[in-house]
Order: C-alpha cells, then sequence, then structure tokens
C-alpha cells in the first residue's frame, strides 16, 4: 500500500519534470510552496493549496501528493520546504518542485507538515483535474472517481476530452459516471439528459441511485418521470444484487468455518478424539505467519508478498510436530476412552495458550496481507475482498487435497481402516500406532495452515484458537462425525444461513438462531447431515 | 420406588459419612469465624468463608453433573447453563430487593434499566420481589428447561456427541441471548450491587456464615438425594441405560425417561447450586454460560472420579482450590500448572482421585467385591465431545 | 530470530523471577499495593501491559525513596478475566494481603463486581480506563475518560471540522457501547441531526465477521451526505474490522471512523498503512510531544526491555492516579484509606501531555481532549485539542434520569448521586 503511493508520486514527478514548465513560473510556485512552512493552521494550508491547485499547473500534482501521504516537511532553520518520503534518524530530502535531491537533515531539525483528513480530500479535488491525464491508471482512476463522486459542471469539457482517449474500462465507467452526472446538473438539451439518466440507470450503483434521488426532486416534467423509472429499476436490480452479495458473504464466511473445522474433521470426526486444542493448532499456525514476516520484514523485505507462501509449510510442519508430540505423549495412551481425550487436550490447549502468551506477550501481533490479499474488485454491484476470495479458493484446495489423500493413496486407505476396524488392521499388518501418529499429525498439520489463512482476516493472539473451536465442532457435528463432505457443506451451508439472517436478525440474534437451528436440525437427524452407516459408528 | 428401596436399605457408610462430615462443616465453619477470636488458629477469616462457600455451590454442580453424566451417559456441556438460570433467578430475587437504594434511586426498575431508559419493569420480572417466587423459579426455570430440551433430544435419540454438542450449542446460545442488553438481563454487566436477602444485609458476615451453611446444607441434600436416586433400581436402570441403551430398549424399558427424569433432577440441582452461588459471589453475568466454564464442570468430575458420589465434589475442591491458590501465588505461570494438572491426572489417574483410591483399597482388601460403580470409565457408552469459550 | 525470541523468553522469566524475589526480600515495614489486572483470559491482551506499568511506577517510586519512610510492595494477582473471580481477588488483596490500595480493573463489569467489596471493606480502587460514567462511588477513582471527556469532543470536531452530518454508532453490546451511543444519539438529535441519519448497529463481543457491516456502512454512506462512524467497538473485534475497512477500500476521506476504545497498543497488531486518517480520541497520545512523556516513554521502554513498545491512555491514567495516591498520602501522612479519600480532592499532578491533571470532588479528574488522526508508523497524530482542561462529568447532562445528578464527595455533601432537583442525595427518587 505505502508503496504503491510512492510509485504513484514517482510517476507524477517523472511526468512533472519533462512537462515543459516555463522558468518564470516555477518561481511564483516555489514561492507558493514555501508558504506551507508558516502555515500555522489546517485552514491555511487549506488555502495554499487551493492556491496552488488554481496555477493550473500540472507540476505541483507531486507536491500536493507528497503533502497528502504526510511526507512534505519544513527545516526548522531557514523555513524551506522539502518532500521526504523516507522515514528514520537521517532523511533526504528533494525539491517539491523538481524532485531533484536536496540533501540531507536530521529528523529533529525538520517539522511536517500536518494534514488531516479534510485537508487531503481537499487535495484530491485539487489535482482530481490535474491527474485525469496522468499515464497510471490508477491515478486516473483516483481522479475519476473524486469527479464523480462531486459532479462538476465546469470539468466536462475535461472530463469529456479525457473519456475520449481513455483505455481502462474500469477508469472509463467512472467517467462517463461523472459526465452522466455533470450533465444532469448543467443547462444541456433535454436529449443529453435523457441520455445521461439512461447512462446512470445502466451503471446502477448506490452513488448514481442516490444521485439520481436528489436529481428526481428537483426535476420536473418528462425528467421527473424518467428518473423516477431509472430509481426503481436501479433499486430493483441493487436488491438482487444484494441477495447476490450475501450469498457470497456467506459462502466466504462459510470458508472461513470450512478451515478452521477441517483439521478437527479429522481428529475428532476421524480418528474420535475430542480434540480441545484443535484451536490452538490454528494459532500456532497462525503465529508461524508471523514469525516468517517479521523474518522476512527484517531482513528481506522484496520477499514480503511471498511470505504466506512461504509460511505454508512451515506452519504445517510446526502444527504437525506439535500434534506429533500430543498424540506420542498424551492421546496414544487414551485411544477408546475418547471422553479422557476432552480432559487432556483441554489441559493441553491452555499449557499452549499460556506458552504463547509468555514467549510472544499477551497482545496481538502484526501480520499484514501481501499486496496481491489487498484490496477489493468489483463484479457488477458486489464488492469482492481479494483476501476473501483467496482464502475461498484456499480452503476449496486443501479439501480437495486432503479428500485426495483420503480416499486415493495407500496412507488414505490405511486410515480409514485403522479408524473403522483397529484390530482388523492390525490383522492385516498395517502398523495402527504408526498410522495413528500420521492422521493425528495431519489433523494438527491442516489447522496449522489454517491458522495462516486466518491470521489475514483476524488477531493474531494467544485467544485466536479459542475464538473458533466452539464453531469448529459445531460444523464437524452438524455436517457428520466422519465425514469429510459433511464438513464441506455443513461449513457453507451454515455460513449462507447466518449471513441471510444477519441483515433481519442483526448479527448477535443471527448467531443465536443458527445455533438454534443446529439444535433442532440434530433432532431430525441425530447424526449430522451425512450421517455415516454402518456398524462402525455405534457406540 | 426410589424411596421404598431407600427407606428399605437406607445409606451406605461412606455416604453417611460424607454427609456427616459436610453438616459438620456447615456448622463448625461459621462458628469458628463468627466466635472464634481472630487470633485463634482456628479462626476462619471472612474472605475464606465466603470462598469456601463458593466452593460447595461448585461441588453441588459437579455432583449434579455425574448424576447425569457419571450414571446415566449423558455428557452434558452445557450444565453452566442451569446453574446460570438459577443463578439469574436469585439474581433477580436479590435486584427487586434493592429497592429505591440504587444510584437512581428509582423504587422499582433496576439501576441498569433506569440506564437504558426503560420506562416499566418487563413482564418476566414481575413476581421477584417475593422470595417464594424467586424460589420456585430457581427450581422450575432450569427444571423447565432441561425438561423440554431432553424431552426433544432423548425422545429423537440424539445421543454421544451429537447430544454434547447440542448442550454446548444450548448453553452458547443463551450466553450470547444473555448478553444482548435488550434482553432486559443487565447485558455483559448482568445484576450486581446486591443489598440484602430475606432483609439481611448481605454484606454482614451473619449472612455470609448462614449462606455458606445453606450451601453445605443443601449440598448434604444433594449428595443424599444422589445415593438415593443411584442406589435404587432405578438407578441401576440409569446404569444400564448408560453401558447398553440399545438392550436396556429390547428389554421393554424406556431409556428416554430414565435420561428426561436424571436430566431434570440434575438440572434442578445445577439450578440451586446457582442461586446459592449468586449471593455469595456478588454478581451473576452472562459470563458463568460460558461454554468453557461447563468444560470446567466436567473437568471437575473427572478429576475427582465420575460414577461416583465424593469424587465430584473432592474434584471441585481440589481444581478450584489449586486456582484460587495458584492465580494468587503464580499470577503468570498458574495456567500452565492447570493444564499440568489435568494432562498428568488423566495420563495416571483414568478413574480420577476418588477411583484411584477405591481400586488401591479395593486390591488391598480383594475379598469384597468391588461395588457397581466402578467400571465406569472401563465401558463408556459416552462419547464425546467437545469444546470451548466464548468470547468476553 | 530465535535468538532474539529465547533472550525475550529469558528476561521476561528473569524479570518475574526478580519481581518475586522483590515481593518476599522486604516483607517487614512495606507499604502494600494491589494490582489487579488479567494476566491470562480474554482480557489480557490489554491488560498485562497495565500490570507492567504498575510495576514500574512502583520501582520509579522506591528508587525515590519510597513512601512515607517505607518501601513499596505490589502485590500481583490475576483475576483470569473471570468477573466474579475478580470480587474474589479484590477481597483476597485488602483481607488477606492487607494492601493500602488497589490499581485495577479494565471492563466495565469487573469495576461492578469490585465495587462493593471496596465499599464493605473500605479500600480504594484507582480505575483507570474510559467508561460509560453513570457512576460515582466513594471508594473509587476513575482516571479514564467519562462520556464527556472522549466521545463529545470527537463529535463535535467531526461535526465542524468535517463537516459530518450522517453518523454511523457501531458498537460491541454491552454496557459501554450502549450508554455512550446513547448519549450521543441525544446529543446529535439536539443539534438538529435527524433521525434516519442516525444507524445505530450491534455486534457481540469478538466479532469477526465484518462483511455485511462494513458493506452496509458503505451503502448508508453513499447517500451523498458525509457519513462517519463513531466506533465503541471493543478489543478483539477491532483488528478485523479495520481489516475489513481496508480491504473495502474505506477510506478516512470518505468515511472517517472515529474510535475510543483503539489505542497505541491496538495498533501495534495492525498493519496501519490503509488506515491512515481514522481517528481516535483520546486524553493521551505517545506521540505527545511534551519533556514529561518523553521520559515516560523512555523509562517505560528500558523498564520493559523493548524499544518498540508503545504507551497508551490508559497507561497514563495509571500514571496520574498513581501520582495522586502518593501525594495524598504524603499529604494525609497515612495510607489510612479515610484520609486519603479526604486528602486525595483537590490534589493535582503533571500529566504527560504538559498539563496538571486535578482530582474533582465526583472522583473524577480534568483533563485535555486529544483527537488524534493514525499514521503509518502505527501512532496517533494530534489535529484538534481542547484549550483548557475537560473536568470529568460523572453523570451525563445528556440522560434524562441523570441530568439532575452531581457528585460530591467532600463533607458536608458526601455523596454520589445527589440530586439537585430535589435537594436529597439517592438518586431521582420517586417521579
Amino acid at each position: 500500500m505505502y508503496r504503491k503511493s510512492i510509485l504513484a508520486l514517482l510517476t507524477i514527478w517523472c511526468l512533472s519534470l519533462f512537462a515543459p514548465v516555463a522558468n518564470a513560473q516555477d518561481a511564483d510556485l516555489q514561492a507558493i510552496i514555501q508558504k506551507f512552512a508558516t502555515s500555522k493552521n489546517f485552514n491555511q494550508t487549506k488555502a495554499i493549496v487551493t492556491e496552488l491547485a488554481e496555477t493550473g499547473d500540472a507540476s505541483v500534482a507531486g507536491v500536493l501528493n507528497a503533502l497528502s501521504d504526510g511526507s512534505v516537511y519544513f527545516r526548522k532553520s531557514d523555513n524551506q520546504v522539502f518532500v521526504v518520503p523516507g522515514s528514520g534518524k537521517t532523511l533526504e530530502l528533494f525539491d517539491p518542485l523538481t524532485g531533484e535531491a536536496a540533501g540531507e537533515a536530521g529528523k529533529r531539525d525538520l517539522k511536517k507538515v500536518k494534514v488531516n483528513n479534510a485537508l487531503r480530500r481537499s487535495i484530491r479535488d485539487a489535482i482530481g483535474g490535474l491527474t485525469l491525464a496522468s499515464e497510471n491508471p490508477s491515478v486516473r482512476l483516483t481522479a475519476a472517481n473524486t469527479l464523480a463522486a462531486n459532479p462538476d459542471v465546469e470539468a466536462l469539457p475535461a472530463i469529456e476530452a479525457a473519456l475520449e482517449r481513455e483505455t481502462d474500462d474500469t477508469v472509463a465507467k467512472r467517467l462517463r459516471q461523472a459526465q452522466a452526472s455533470a450533465i444532469l446538473i448543467s443547462d444541456r438539451s433535454l436529449e443529453d439528459k435523457t441520455n445521461a439518466v439512461n447512462v446512470m440507470t445502466a451503471l446502477g450503483n448506490r452513488e448514481a441511485l442516490a444521485f439520481l434521488t436528489r436529481f428526481e426532486a428537483q426535476a420536473d416534467g418528462e425528467l421527473k418521470t424518467l428518473a423516477a423509472r431509472a430509481i426503481t429499476k436501479i433499486e430493483k436490480n441493487l436488491k438482487l444484487w444484494g441477495m447476490g452479495q450475501n450469498v457470497w458473504y456467506g459462502v466466504s464466511l462459510g470458508s472461513v468455518l470450512l478451515l478452521a473445522a477441517i483439521g478437527l474433521a479429522i481428529t475428532f470426526g476421524v480418528m474420535g478424539v475430542i480434540n480441545m486444542a484443535h484451536g490452538e493448532m490454528v494459532m500456532l499456525g497462525a503465529y508461524t505467519t508471523y514469525l516468517v514476516q517479521e523474518i522476512i520484514r527484517n531482513s528481506m523485505p522484496e520477499l514480503m508478498d511471498w511470505s504466506l507462501l512461504i509460511a505454508l509449510p512451515l506452519a504445517f510442519m510446526v502444527s504437525a510436530l506439535v500434534g506429533l508430540v500430543l498424540e506420542r505423549g498424551v492421546i496414544r495412551f487414551l485411544y477408546g476412552r475418547p471422553l479422557e481425550t476432552l480432559l487432556a487436550t483441554w489441559g493441553v490447549s491452555l499449557i499452549l495458550q499460556q506458552a504463547v502468551r509468555t514467549l510472544f506477550g499477551p497482545s496481538n501481533q502484526e501480520v499484514s496481507n501481501p499486496s496481491w490479499m489487498s484490496g477489493a474488485f468489483e463484479l457488477g454491484q458486489i464488492t469482492i475482498t481479494w483476501n476473501r476470495l483467496y482464502i475461498l479458493i484456499f480452503a476449496l484446495c486443501v479439501f480437495a487435497v486432503l479428500l485426495w489423500a483420503f480416499n486415493k493413496t495407500s496412507l488414505g486407505l490405511q486410515m480409514r481402516a485403522v479408524t473403522q476396524n483397529r484390530r482388523m488392521a492390525s490383522a492385516m499388518g498395517i502398523r495402527t500406532p504408526w498410522v495413528d501418529a500420521l492422521t493425528f499429525m495431519l489433523g494438527s498439520g491442516i489447522a496449522g495452515i489454517a491458522g495462516v489463512a486466518l491470521s489475514q482476516i483476524d488477531n493474531v493472539s494467544p485467544n485466536l484458537g479459542q475464538s473458533y473451536i466452539i464453531d469448529s465442532f459445531m460444523v464437524v457435528v452438524f455436517g457428520g462425525v466422519g465425514n469429510l463432505w459433511g464438513t464441506l457443506v455443513g461449513a457453507l451451508s451454515l455460513g449462507v444461513f447466518n449471513k441471510f439472517l444477519e441483515p433481519y436478525a442483526g448479527a448477535v440474534l443471527g448467531k443465536i438462531l443458527v445455533l438454534v437451528f443446529i439444535i433442532l436440525f440434530i433432532q431430525k437427524k441425530p447424526r449430522g447431515l451425512f450421517a455415516l452407516k454402518g456398524r462402525a459408528i455405534e457406540t | 420406588m426410589i424411596l421404598t428401596h431407600f427407606l428399605k436399605k437406607g445409606l451406605t457408610w461412606p455416604i453417611t459419612l460424607t454427609i456427616l462430615i459436610i453438616l459438620a462443616i456447615a456448622v463448625a465453619v461459621p462458628f469458628s469465624n463468627l466466635y472464634l477470636d481472630p487470633a485463634h488458629p482456628l479462626h476462619v477469616p471472612n474472605h475464606l468463608v465466603g470462598l469456601f462457600g463458593k466452593y460447595l455451590t461448585y461441588a453441588l454442580l459437579a455432583l449434579a453433573l455425574d448424576l447425569v453424566w457419571g450414571y446415566c451417559g449423558i455428557l452434558s456441556l452445557g450444565h453452566g447453563a442451569f446453574f446460570a438460570l438459577g443463578g439469574y433467578a436469585m439474581g433477580m430475587y436479590l435486584m427487586r430487593q434493592i429497592g429505591s437504594r440504587g444510584v437512581y434511586g428509582d423504587p422499582v426498575l433496576p439501576d441498569f434499566m433506569v440506564f437504558l431508559n426503560w420506562q416499566e419493569l418487563p413482564w418476566f420480572w414481575y413476581g421477584f420481589d417475593q422470595f417464594w417466587f424467586a424460589a420456585l423459579m430457581i427450581i422450575l426455570v432450569p427444571g423447565g428447561l432441561a425438561f423440554i430440551f431432553g424431552w426433544f433430544a432423548f425422545r429423537s435419540r440424539v445421543t454421544g456427541v451429537y447430544l454434547s454438542i447440542i448442550t454446548q450449542a444450548m448453553t452458547y446460545a443463551l450466553l450470547l441471548a444473555f448478553f444482548r442488553n435488550d434482553m432486559g438481563f443487565g447485558g455483559n454487566n448482568g445484576l450486581t450491587d446486591f443489598k440484602d436477602i430475606l432483609g439481611y444485609d448481605i454484606q454482614a458476615s451473619t449472612t455470609r456464615a448462614g449462606l455458606f451453611s445453606a450451601s453445605a446444607i443443601a449440598l448434604a441434600l444433594g449428595v443424599l438425594i444422589t445415593a438415593a436416586i443411584t442406589g435404587s433400581q432405578f438407578g441401576k436402570l440409569m446404569i444400564a441405560v448408560r453401558d447398553a441403551e440399545s438392550r436396556t430398549r429390547f428389554l421393554g424399558y424406556r431409556p428416554e425417561m430414565v435420561k428426561l427424569f436424571a436430566f431434570v433432577v440434575s438440572a434442578i440441582m445445577a439450578g440451586i447450586a446457582g442461586a446459592l452461588y449468586v449471593p455469595q459471589v456478588g454478581i451473576i453475568n452472562p459470563g458463568e454460560f460460558a461454554p468453557a466454564n461447563s468444560i470446567e464442570v466436567v473437568v471437575w468430575t473427572a478429576v475427582g472420579g465420575r460414577g461416583t458420589i465424593i469424587g465430584p465434589i473432592i474434584g471441585a475442591l481440589v481444581v478450584n482450590g489449586g486456582k484460587s491458590w495458584f492465580t494468587g501465588a503464580f499470577p503468570e505461570y498458574w495456567l500452565f500448572a492447570l493444564g499440568g494438572l489435568f494432562v498428568l491426572v488423566t495420563l495416571l489417574l483414568p478413574k480420577g482421585i476418588v477411583g484411584t483410591v477405591r481400586d488401591g483399597w479395593a486390591k488391598l482388601r480383594p475379598a469384597k467385591q468391588a461395588p457397581i460403580e466402578s467400571d465406569t470409565t472401563q465401558k463408556p457408552a459416552d462419547q464425546a465431545n467437545s469444546q470451548p469459550q466464548a468470547a468476553e | 530470530m530465535t535468538g532474539k525470541l529465547k533472550t525475550l523468553a529469558l528476561a521476561s522469566l528473569a524479570s518475574t523471577i526478580m519481581a518475586t524475589a522483590s515481593f518476599t526480600a522486604n516483607a517487614q515495614e512495606t507499604i502494600k499495593v494491589g494490582i489487579l489486572h488479567s494476566l491470562s483470559g480474554t482480557m489480557a491482551i490489554s491488560e498485562t501491559t497495565l500490570k507492567d506499568a504498575m510495576l514500574m511506577l512502583i520501582d520509579e517510586q522506591n528508587k525515590k525513596g519510597g513512601l512515607l519512610g517505607k518501601q513499596l510492595e505490589a502485590v500481583v494477582v490475576d483475576p483470569a478475566s473471570d468477573w466474579p473471580l475478580f470480587a474474589e481477588k479484590a477481597r483476597e488483596l485488602i483481607e488477606g494481603d492487607d494492601v493500602a490500595s488497589v490499581f485495577g480493573c479494565w471492563t466495565s463489569v469487573s469495576r461492578k463486581s469490585v465495587l462493593p467489596v471496596f465499599e464493605e471493606l473500605n479500600s480504594l480502587l484507582f480505575y483507570p480506563v474510559q467508561y460509560e460514567g453513570e457512576e460515582s462511588q466513594r471508594n473509587v477513582f476513575y482516571t479514564g475518560a467519562a462520556p464527556n471527556q472522549q466521545a463529545i469532543p470527537a463529535v463535535d470536531y467531526l461535526m465542524e471540522n468535517e463537516g459530518v452530518e450522517r453518523w454511523v454508532l457501531a458498537g460491541t453490546d454491552y454496557v459501554y457501547p450502549r450508554t455512550t451511543n446513547k448519549i450521543l444519539e441525544a446529543y446529535l438529535k439536539a443539534k438538529g441531526v435527524a433521525e434516519e441519519d442516525i444507524m445505530i448497529n450491534y455486534t457481540p463481543f469478538g466479532h469477526s465477521d465484518w462483511q455485511t457491516i462494513v458493506a452496509d456502512i458503505s451503502a448508508f454512506g453513499s447517500a451523498g451526505k458525509k457519513t462517519a462512524v463513531v466506533s465503541t467497538i471493543n478489543g478483539d473485534a477491532n483488528v478485523p474490522f479495520y481489516k475489513e475497512l481496508g480491504n473495502q477500500g474505506i477510506k478516512a476521506e470518505d468515511i472517517p471512523v472515529v474510535a475510543f476504545s483503539v489505542g497505541e497498543e491496538e495498533l501495534a497488531g495492525l498493519d496501519t498503512a490503509p488506515l491512515v486518517g481514522h481517528l481516535a480520541a483520546w486524553n493521551y497520545f505517545q506521540s505527545a510531544d511534551t519533556d514529561e512523556n518523553a521520559e515516560f516513554i523512555e523509562k517505560w521502554q528500558a523498564f520493559i526491555g523493548d524499544e518498540n513498545r508503545v504507551t497508551n491512555d490508559p497507561m497514563e491514567a495509571h500514571y496520574i492516579g498513581f501520582n495522586m495516591w502518593i501525594k495524598a498520602v504524603e499529604k494525609a501522612g497515612t495510607t489510612d484509606p479515610d484520609a486519603v479519600i479526604d486528602a486525595i480532592v483537590g490534589v493535582s499532578v503533571p500529566n504527560l501531555t504538559g498539563g496538571f491533571s486535578a482530582m474533582m470532588p465526583n472522583h473524577h479528574i480534568t483533563k485535555p481532549v486529544l483527537i488524534g488522526e493514525i499514521q503509518e508508523d502505527g501512532q496517533f497524530e494530534t489535529v484538534w485539542e481542547t484549550s483548557g482542561l475537560v473536568v470529568g462529568d460523572a453523570w451525563s447532562d445528556y440522560l434524562p434520569d441523570s441530568k439532575d445528578l452531581i457528585a460530591d464527595w467532600r463533607a458536608p455533601m458526601s455523596c454520589g448521586n445527589f440530586n439537585t432537583a430535589t435537594g436529597q442525595c439517592g438518586g431521582k427518587g420517586v417521579n
């Protein structure tokens, strides 16, 4: 994110370097920029920003962007203004207009020109018009967004000119919206306005709806009915999209539940160990991610985007190893006594939580999103965030791999054999203790990689595991113990059900209703959604 | 059936002894606290009276769980819910007793309702200004919930881990519901700032001593009832259901009715424990519904020895005593100690403290036949289940 | 990295052993100070820092020669985020360990749980966290902010400087957000904000799936009026909330979020780059540019052995509260609670933002109110502050049942809920 804005900054600088600027003007601009040093408050700074923007000179975009990012400083000794992009004790200075290096200074010798939200907003508005011609599509998008949100009749010619040369679809769409809203408040012909309303209807987003609603209130005649019709249409459309949005949210929540529960579906569902330490295995995975990112941040920041991929195998190994120790040290003495595993693993979960708390401290640890997982994209009127999408894909991949391992490998065959009939399997020459250990390791390791994914959306703290364990057990039991498909269907349907209730009942009541639903459902199907048939499961 | 058998056979000597010890404590501790000089070596200071009183209510809760789990094979992970409901019923009575002494001085509305701008008392708060009504509710609400829940669950033949998980879902749903301020039970803060009970100042040491005695007597009664039930023909039926439910059914019994009876009795015991707990700790809030709390009750019972009457009592006292001491003595490391205790007990004392001691005793005296309860851990018809913790 | 970890573990072990050793070393003739903060369970995340801050303050005071010629001794217990356990531990501290005062609690419910104990045993509690108000108790000193020292100035700022016309009041469903939102709703309506321009939303503790709510906020904010979110979302739920905000691309310039429970400590667990410009209202920021603060931060980081550890508002509250207690004890010449309660009203000590905070007769203190914007480095930059100090108001003027109430613990009034309309102590009475 930070790097992105720096990139934008540099692009603009480069642009401004090549821009054929008259030197006489430069001196004037410099004089205005230097006023930042003596600005007493946000209002004065804002006045200076407006003054700069009114020069209409594209070369001020650089300094304005820098100001917005909080990297404009002045030297206390001589009130000279610089752009200072870095951080640290000694800072490199750059000329605000030309972008040339201008020496170094200690942090204590400099003072920052303060900005707040209102100021950032006016900067954005000010440079909106200036950057429509930028080569970087994301800069143009920002400009187009600003214009779409604040329709301006005077900007109409500039928008139309920009629209002609625009090649990027997203930007063009926003520009069309800006154009249409500007036309509606201009004094153009009825035909133009009718077209504009149609454009807005086609866009059909909330902004268009809000704008049309305001427009309808003061329009008259034919346009009024047209706008009213457009509003109904957009509203109907949005309602449909809202359903889609809910499904997406539900599936996304379901994928999180699936990830949290799938390791448990093995240790609990297949092996019958009431594994209360399952949540802590997830937590260990999340902490592994934190450690990996910490090392990368300190020694090789360029690998940051790969951090999650690096963390995946490590998290699997860490949790699997802890799982192995747990199985060999405690659980193997307890087979056939499932209840005791509840007690022992409950104790283990307390110990693991406190161990992590002692080692890393009780507070949240920072795990950042790699850039490819940040942000969102629009699908029609639905906003889909990248991290949720990747988590969904990831959860399905994990599920598929697990299913394959269970059904198509010889290890999977042995696992199923041992859990279904231990003595028979043993008689067939399967080394049951070894298979037990491997199965438990697999379940724990899967929990570990779930932790990597969950670190992207939740707190990484010693309490992480506790917040998922109840839901995990609900999912496994709802889906049917011992059945991986049940876990998948259970997780997704609970997620969607929850998200459909939430808008009507609120988050709290929604969750309560889901629990009541599970209780009632179990009355109807006492062995869960996908009950295993046969004697093995009878107690 | 239970009663006649009980009258005919009387109590076994360990049970009689246990009841006598509990009753002796019910007298001795308050006496020592009130009448002995603080410098006397046997003097029990005020804060310990409250603390021990709390442990006794926990012991009653653990005993209630043992009745369904140890003797009937129903592993309930939601017993904390019955405890908390009993506690809320008592808390509502205590709230109404505050009257106009609350900070806003409203004669009827509890402070938190004034605070949320409520204009009148919700209907479900009516009647709680009368102790008899509250006492009735302490029995009816947990018992009623257990009846409805059990009626459906046992008839649908929900067993094992599925049953455990839905009991957990029940307590979790109640937790979330009671957290809601709109429910009218004080939200997260719960009910607190009690002034008096039955006209006695709740902070007076005589009242505390009285509550202590009441808890001890309730526990003694709980032991008596559990012993009576489990020692009867019906108790044998419970064990039959635990060990071979299908076979019991084929023999013509109705296991769901056996379970339902045990479940309801147990829930009522838990509710009474909760009701005695609240005035002694001075607060009831939704945290008591947390699934982790219910799991802890299971842990106490297992540590002490399930399927025995003395076991859960000892387990509750040992674990909670340890927790109180550890959190003061090693605030940073007590979870290691507690967690380690659970692991070690499971591995080394699979039958819990009491079970292990009794087996050792039985080995020393091989001639005598082991009592019927002793084989609980061998063939657990129960099963499994689950987990923990809500936010907060 | 593992090396660093090991040192970290060793250091924490060593410091604990040393701390334990120092508790027991000079058992005779010390003044005991109780520290009642959760070190495990859900609240450990926030409260552990306060325990460390108290240990540091006590340590510093001992270096300066202790109090009344005696050394101070910290007694640490772990109430484990379990509310009834708070009451039990408070009783143990006061009756068992005979502490002179207790510094502790975070959540409202933990404070409510221990109140009767402090009242009954007549001891002192210093409570360092911003809270919902509507309370004033003789034995408790509220060194955190009351709603008028945090929420109302923040809303004023947004209205005046950001031109906000539409409000989302989002909170966790417990008493602090409920009350704060109630006060804010009354306040906003008094300022002419229409009913349909206020959206109130409550979520459960530890809520982690914010997709729907963030989308709702975004939709609510696209109606063409400037919209802001006032967040009283508690602790753990904040990280996923802010992550979702960042990912759905809600920028501070469009829909600013002002939070009352998010400080430097909470931001330490977040990548703040997408959050630049979102706001928080507190009475202290680590970025405060004063000598006292620089010294405090330096000592804190040295004490904890980590030069990246942050400070936050509740720590400052303990700093103020502890110094007030020291000063009051010196003034009274004894640690006797009654004498200290009499002596402490009017005591004024330096705070870390360059002024003096005074204990008022209602047992709340005077504080400046600062509004800060989140920066990329996880710190706040102050964008606005009150010109003077604001007196903590125990009873809100915006709630109908408490607007006539005041608290004054000086003789002859000595009342926490005096009704100015009826002229009587004891709340609003029959109306």
